[in-house]
């Protein structure tokens, strides 16, 4: 079972800050999120699939974001942290 | 929700959303809590068919655009179905050639605007980039435009600075099926069949950044405000000038250069008084107020005249106006109301003789639009 962390911004649009997930990678991950809580979709992922500029995701602690993105694959037994990053002003 | 004799300035800014309450006098203002607090938000506007609904197009840095709805004059604000882009279901694949938009996502809302009074549930909303959309339903869906989302020579398209932005819809009140558009850096249209087709309606207005000067399309248009008395009449604030057009937009007489440099992005007409209209003039390259102090011009179509409204250096400084900066009211005389990329809320409560400043500093504003009473 994944153990995925989201941030507090994002717990208003309907998850808790934990959730355990069962995925073979981030883009099944945000699927079954975004199943269970509809006000997830185009917040992290928009309509083309990316994610989002400033959103980061962090498998075990590594940044995928710019790299495999949303293709990363997953064993299952990760932990996943889907943050904002810092920017703005 | 009742009417009441309420002025109600709505306020979209760098950091959300603010409705301003006065009285019909429209000499005290009390600002109301902020909404949408840290959002980029492009427009708020009241749905004259419904009183105390607002919608705002709320653009947010992380989680990308939404529409948000308020029932009761923006104390309550509910996210609404926002659009997508052609990416969505029925729409063709993002390799298709035919995609004008192809791999590129719904970046930023610009203008949501209620259609006429005989079609209460319809609104239109103009989109980054170059999208439009139809709602049959409040918000509950939203259908692209497929004859400008898919236009065949979108791919010659620009953007202009604030981006591929579809920021202006005009609706006819005498025919709800004659729309205008207006689009950075592409120009305006206008549809005599609800948006099935579409006719180019630039010529007259230069391009002083293009090597060929009067183009059938590539204006950047700024904004576009329709004569509140005839509806054939349209004022036009253009990267290249000040213009006016008696034709529906099939042509244009370009009016500001009495003014010298008549660069600027706004323009609004009042209901009370036809044949004006209000202008704040931009330095072309410091895009702040030319003159080092805060002034609003006056077309005046009947004499071809231009009037300074506001008293040189009462309010010095340089201010930029957005876009959709600079709003009316619907009252005899009519109010003027003008927001600043610094944040002051200008005002005049006698259609330009008598000014002052709303005592609250907002964030950087982009949009000023009026919800209120008519004029008895």
């Amino acid at each position: 079972m994944l153990d995925v962390h989201l941030d507090s911004w994002l717990r208003t649009f309907g998850p808790r800050g934990r959730e355990e997930v069962t995925a073979g990678s981030v883009s099944q991950l945000l699927d079954v999120l975004e199943g269970k809580y509809p006000k997830l979709r185009f917040k992290i992922r928009d309509e083309t699939g990316h994610l989002r500029r400033y959103v980061r995701v962090f498998v075990d602690g590594e940044d995928v974001s710019a790299t495999t993105g949303v293709a990363t694959p997953l064993t299952g037994t990760e932990k996943v942290d889907i943050l904002h990053s810092i920017a703005g002003g | 929700m009742a009417t009441d004799r309420k002025v109600r300035v709505l306020l979209g800014t760098r950091k959300g959303t603010y409705v301003v309450e006065g009285d019909a006098r429209r000499r005290s203002w009390k600002v109301g809590p902020v909404a949408h607090a840290g959002n980029e938000v492009y427009h708020v506007v009241a749905d004259p068919r419904h009183p105390g609904v607002l919608y705002a197009a709320v653009n947010n840095g992380f989680w990308g655009p939404s529409v948000q709805r308020s029932t009761d004059w923006g104390k309550r604000w509910k996210e609404i179905a926002t659009p997508l882009t052609p990416l969505s279901k029925n729409r063709p694949p993002p390799d298709d050639p035919g995609n004008a938009s192809a791999g590129r996502p719904l970046i930023n809302l610009w203008h949501i605007e209620p259609a006429l009074a005989d079609d209460p549930a319809t609104l239109y909303l103009g989109a980054d980039p170059h999208l439009l959309f139809r709602t049959p339903d409040e918000g509950k869906s939203w259908e692209p435009i497929d004859s400008i989302n898919q236009h065949p020579a979108k791919k010659d398209w620009s953007p202009g600075a604030g981006g591929a932005c579809l920021h202006t819809i005009l609706v006819d009140p005498r025919d709800g099926n004659r729309l205008y558009i207006g689009l950075s850096a592409v120009g305006t249209f206008r549809s005599e069949d609800a948006g099935r087709s579409w006719t180019p309606t630039n010529k007259g207005v230069e391009t002083p950044f293009l090597p060929e000067k009067f183009p059938e399309t590539g204006q950047c248009v700024h904004h576009v405000v329709m004569d509140a008395a005839n509806p054939d009449v349209f004022y036009r604030q253009d990267h290249g000038g000040m213009y006016v057009s008696h034709d529906r937009m099939d042509s244009w007489r370009r009016i500001g250069k009495p003014l010298g440099d008549d660069f600027g992005f706004c323009v609004a007409t009042p209901a009370a008084a036809p044949g004006r209209a209000y202008f704040v003039r931009l330095g072309g390259e410091a895009r702040v107020t030319a003159e080092g102090y805060f002034q609003v011009f006056e077309w005046n179509d009947a004499t071809k005249k231009w009037k300074a409204l506001v008293r040189p250096k009462q309010f010095p400084g340089d201010f930029g106006v957005h876009r959709e900066g600079i709003a009316t009211d619907r009252l005899d005389p009519p109010g003027i109301y003008v927001g600043t990329t610094t944040g002051q809320l200008f005002l005049s409560p006698d259609g330009g003789k008598s000014w002052s400043m709303v005592p609250y500093a907002f964030p950087g504003i982009h949009s000023v639009s009026v919800a209120g009473p008519e004029a008895k």
